[in-house]
């Protein structure tokens, strides 16, 4: 339990129990080392990789702040426990641009004023890159039904929306 | 979170069942998008967690013309969304999948998860139930099949043993000409619990099946409904007689979602809705 805030965030605690080990691949690199098995996904990507990009939001599943691709499917990575993500291949927001470029969805989302704060951002774009990876030209309810489940408080979603279509477009012109 | 557990994830179910046995309070973790609220709001303090989806012959969904189709019990709800025989041939409850919260939750949640849970509302319940479906239960005396209409015992209860695992449900073979509506009221648009479900199912020699969710303290089959549709001609009269009939056999509640007399409400309009649906498709 945190003592920092009367006990009532996620921040991880270590739990004491023996650590077991853990092999994955995080953004095309492998990953060898042990961790806490009540640990989540969301705490190991923040506290032991230093992946800060994937934000706490609700910490149930409900907001999709913390969505990541595990296997090319979208989780809710604050209810996935760490230990889950043995010989798995993981894909965070730090993993979808190459060589020091953004992806083109992510400067889709920055062309189309798709985010204000930003914190819903990492999980839009995962959920977005989803939905592109299985769908090259989705309609505007595909788009709604694909990021349904992450919740935005500042633009409306209609930015965002308008950033996965033409993002998608690109992606079917330059990625051939 | 408080639990300190032990994790354990075993390739065969003779694995899973014996640390089962020797593990009591062991809690069975598939999809996790329960149990992980459980665990993180520290509602329960859990010693053991049984993670199933390392057994393989759980993973999958079969068909088999004139047998019918298996689910097991580490198949998640976007697998169910997306099959095609289950499109085809058990429509509602490909509906109803479709309805379970987020896409990304739909990627973790599994379908036997669902109804293990037990909650009144299960979305996946009634499609199973109009379906005839049923529960594969394995334990340490071997095997039992439970009709889905006896699996549930009340609120968040179920007839599963503490030493038993659900291995997966089946739901036999349909009929061309089979057909089935699922119809799910929420309060908004996105994803969100139901404030009712409906499963309608007409076979292919017009027997009729109504199940619901959130209307009673567990999911339900209106049996009687169904024994005084069959005296009755596939109409929208008769649609418009059920939206009546069906309030008179469930029993919800008022909670946060919505009040009982809602729920009543809606749970006529569904089954209507949902019958007349499928006399367009032209059942007569």
């Amino acid at each position: 339990m945190c003592d920092k805030h009367n006990g009532n965030c996620f921040e991880y605690v270590d739990s004491g129990i023996p650590k077991v080990a853990l092999n994955c691949i995080v953004n095309r690199e492998e990953v060898h080392t042990t961790v806490d098995p009540t640990m989540t996904l969301l705490q190991f990507l923040t506290t032991e990789l230093k992946l800060f990009g994937t934000k706490e939001g609700c910490g149930e599943g409900e907001c999709g702040a913390c969505t990541i691709i595990m296997n090319g499917k979208t989780v809710n990575s604050c209810i996935v426990l760490a230990i889950e993500a043995e010989g798995a291949d993981i894909l965070t927001v730090e993993g979808l641009g190459r060589n020091n470029e953004l992806s083109i969805l992510q400067q889709e989302f920055i062309a189309n004023d798709a985010l204000q704060c930003g914190f819903c951002t990492p999980g839009m774009l995962m959920s977005a890159r989803e939905l592109l990876d299985r769908n090259n030209d989705p309609s505007d309810e595909e788009i709604k039904e694909a990021l349904a489940g992450n919740f935005c408080r500042c633009t409306g979603y209609f930015p965002i929306i308008d950033a996965v279509k033409k993002a998608a477009k690109r992606e079917r012109e330059e990625l051939k | 979170m408080l639990s300190k557990f032990d994790y354990f994830k075993p390739q065969t179910l003779d694995e899973a069942l014996t640390y089962l046995e020797s593990n009591p309070g062991t809690r069975i973790f598939a999809g996790g998008t329960d149990l992980m609220i459980v665990l993180r709001r520290d509602m329960e303090i859990i010693d053991h967690i049984l993670d199933i989806k390392g057994i393989s012959e759980l993973g999958h969904i079969d068909y088999k013309s004139g047998e019918g189709l298996f689910i097991g019990a580490a198949v998640t709800v976007n697998e169910v969304c997306f099959s095609d025989i289950i499109r085809e041939k058990y429509p509602a409850l490909g509906q109803a999948a479709d309805t379970v919260a987020s896409y990304q939750l739909r990627n973790r949640a599994t379908l036997v998860g669902n109804i293990c849970n037990a909650s009144p509302g299960a979305d996946l319940s009634s499609p199973l139930l109009v379906y005839n479906a049923k529960v594969h239960i394995a334990g340490p005396k071997g095997k039992r099949i439970v009709d889905i209409d006896k699996f549930f015992t009340g609120v968040k209860r179920t007839v599963l043993e503490k030493n038993e695992i659900v291995t997966g449900v089946s739901l036999p073979d349909v009929q061309a000409g089979d057909m089935s509506v699922y119809k799910k009221q929420a309060r908004i648009k996105g994803h969100d619990l139901g404030i009712a479900g409906v499963s309608i199912r007409i076979t292919s020699n017009k027997e009729v099946f109504v199940a619901m969710s959130a209307v009673a303290p567990t999911p339900i089959r209106l049996a009687k409904v169904e024994e005084a549709i069959a005296t009755k001609e596939l109409t929208p009269e008769t649609a418009a007689w059920l939206s009546t009939e069906v309030r008179k056999h469930i029993s919800p509640i008022s909670d946060v979602r919505s009040s009982a007399e809602y729920r009543l409400h809606i749970s006529g309009i569904l089954a209507k809705k949902g019958l007349l649906q499928l006399i367009e498709k032209g059942v007569n």
